[in-house]
């Protein structure tokens, strides 16, 4: 009797209690039908790209063969066809794929590891060491961030993908700064902190264990929009010819191709599946984010 | 009255301002008080004279940005007043705890009831993890909830506003404080827990000998609980006596205004008495003068000092300004001599 009175207030807790964290992100994406689809189309895609990049052998992929040049899709085992040098297009496609997401998530987790230190240690002590880092902020703000990342790669005379993400990451860091900022400056005030500290706990506990995840509505939805962010710079980098060199592919480089006006008049195999792949991932993961913000504000919920 | 041996806490001369413009403000002017141990010593007056101040400056939550800390708070033979974050860190805590007016906002809402307790036995003891898990349980149980195990794994918001203060009440014990500073503990809860949260803090009390500093504005409270009482007014202390004293023979005529202006049920007068006028703002606030002849202006200038002092008018019984002897409320004819 006792047991089963003990179920029965343990059953009536969970049906009262309201969703928490994950719950209401797993019912926002089932509520919205797009979202849902976009959120298994885009680990679909970035899992399918990583276990194939896996498998493809890169240096055979990149082997100029001029007898295969513009082989048109399907014809000889050639999925998507081949480019000038006869080099097959679809794995070039998974690997320039594969670099262009690998570089897109480093430099993610690169900025925003920066922004949100940087913007809660702001917000926190407030005073003088905001204002300092603000004005740092403002500066780097008013530059044309590509227009420099470009000087700097022409400046740099060999360059790889670390320093590819290094320099893009050191002009991304700032908005998320500068967003993490204003919420931690209003949530640092709150009692909860006072009360953190009148229990002897440290200003980097404070800000790192209490004062974090209280921002973390904030940071899923940045941290995943500014993936689809980084994914577009690196690409357009890579399209303009200052990011990946030309010998390793990446999505840019493969879209690049286009600027040749016979390649993009007549050889549509050539650039059309990258263009498509960055459209499909970019609208996929805005759609994640937008279902992402909705569920962080309970206003705009739809589960 | 007691001897020094017994005195936990001493405020002496304690001023804490606030930056307005560049020009700081006393919101905290002069105060001197002593806590004693076993003892629970209330600060009231109405919102806005210095009271929660005056609690957030012992513990050090002032922000040194914009305000200014003066004065000595000697607790243990240190002044609190100078002591550094992480020298501060070891007392907060552990000597000193400290319960909030709102729970809810106290408490951090992403996180565990359990976890919130735990963290100040993380900084302060050496228990291992199953050893601060049962503390936890104990300390709940102590403050009196119920079904501990289930109350430990929950949030904030899945609590009744009377359970999330027994959670504080929880957290301020768990490192058995000397002292315990309690800002307006039960505004935010209704009567009937109110009683509860009081009677919880006076056993509480009973076993762990602490001193507390009771801070509130419902004279209610303080009739209930406390042992001594000291009124503040616009920053300054005006009255400090024992509970009963003050009751029997409030002195000063804020503590007199303050002590007609509580409803009572039995009254036949259905028009509540109300102290006219305002607390003046920092920025307008006289500093010389009685801070409080401005709102009994029918009592004439020449009654208040020039620079009111605490008179010790009965053993620890202490009244600033000489104006109490020739006070006497609007409505009433002449003086009325105590």
């Amino acid at each position: 009797m006792e047991n089963n009175n003990a179920q029965t207030v343990d059953k009536l807790e969970s049906q009262s209690s309201p969703p928490t964290g994950i719950q209401v992100i797993l019912r926002e994406f089932k509520k919205d039908k797009l979202a849902m689809f976009s959120l298994i189309g885009v680990i679909l895609l970035i899992v399918t790209v990583m276990v194939l990049a896996v498998v493809i052998d890169q240096a055979k992929i990149m082997n100029i063969q001029l007898l295969e040049r513009f082989t048109e899709p399907g014809v000889r085992g050639y999925i998507l066809g081949a480019d000038e040098a006869g080099r097959d297009m679809f794995g070039q496609l998974i690997i320039g794929a594969k670099n262009s997401i690998l570089i897109a998530i480093a430099i993610t987790i690169l900025a925003n590891f920066v922004g949100i230190a940087l913007g809660i240690i702001m917000g926190y002590y407030g005073g003088f060491i905001d204002n300092f880092f603000m004005r740092i902020i403002d500066f780097f703000i008013t530059l044309p961030t590509l227009m420099i990342i470009i000087v700097v790669i022409t400046i740099i005379p060999s360059y790889g993908i670390m320093d590819l993400i290094l320099i893009i990451a050191a002009f991304q860091w700032m908005s998320t700064a500068r967003l993490v900022r204003s919420k931690a400056l209003s949530e640092a005030r709150r009692d909860y902190i006072s009360a953190s500290k009148t229990m002897g706990t440290s200003d980097f506990a404070i800000m790192f264990k209490g004062l974090l995840p209280n921002l973390s509505s904030l940071l899923i939805v940045e941290v995943t929009l500014s993936f689809a962010g980084n994914v577009g710079i690196e690409t357009g980098l890579s399209f303009l010819g200052f990011g990946l060199p030309p010998s390793t592919p990446s999505l840019g480089t493969l879209v690049s191709y286009a600027m040749n006006p016979i390649i993009l008049s007549s050889k549509w195999w050539i650039w059309l599946p990258a263009s498509l792949l960055i459209l499909i991932m970019m609208l996929g993961i805005n759609y994640v984010g937008q279902a992402l913000r909705r569920a962080a504000d309970a206003k705009q919920r739809l589960g | 009255m007691s001897t020094n041996t017994n005195e936990l806490l001493e405020i002496r001369n304690l001023r804490t301002s606030f930056r307005i413009k560049d020009t700081y403000y006393p919101a905290v002017d002069n105060v001197s008080l002593t806590l004693r141990k076993n003892e629970i010593l209330a600060i009231v007056g109405e919102s806005g004279c210095g009271k929660s101040t005056l609690a957030t400056s012992i513990v050090g939550l002032h922000n040194s940005i914009n305000t200014k800390v003066e004065g000595e708070i000697l607790y243990n033979n240190q002044n609190l007043v100078n002591l550094t974050d992480t020298q501060f860190n070891k007392l907060r805590g552990n000597d000193i705890g400290f319960i909030f007016q709102d729970p809810l906002s106290a408490l951090n809402p992403l996180m565990r009831i359990g976890e919130q307790i735990e963290e100040g036995l993380v900084y302060h003891t050496k228990l291992n993890k199953t050893q601060r898990e049962n503390r936890v349980l104990e300390l709940l149980d102590q403050v009196g909830i119920p079904n501990v195990q289930r109350v430990a794994k929950q949030f904030p918001h899945q609590l009744s506003g009377g359970m999330r203060q027994r959670v504080m009440i929880a957290i301020a014990l768990s490192g058995k404080p000397a002292i315990i500073i309690a800002d307006e503990p039960t505004t935010a809860l209704d009567v009937t827990i109110q009683a509860q949260i009081l009677d919880l803090l006076k056993t509480l009390q009973d076993e762990i000998q602490s001193g507390i500093i009771l801070i509130t504005h419902d004279l209610g409270v303080v009739a209930e609980v406390a042992d001594r009482v000291a009124v503040m007014y616009a920053g300054e202390v005006i009255e400090e006596a024992s509970v009963v004293e003050l009751f029997r023979n409030p002195k000063h005529p804020y503590t007199r205004s303050l002590l007609k202006s509580i409803p009572q049920t039995n009254s036949e007068n259905e028009q509540l008495e109300v102290i006219q006028g305002m607390v003046p703002s920092l920025v307008k606030l006289p500093r010389q003068g009685c801070r409080f002849s401005s709102r009994i202006p029918w009592i004439p200038q020449s009654a208040h000092e020039e620079n009111p002092e605490l008179h010790e008018v009965a053993p620890g019984h202490l009244v600033r300004c000489t104006c109490w002897k020739e006070f006497h409320f609007e409505d009433e004819e002449g003086s009325v001599n105590q």
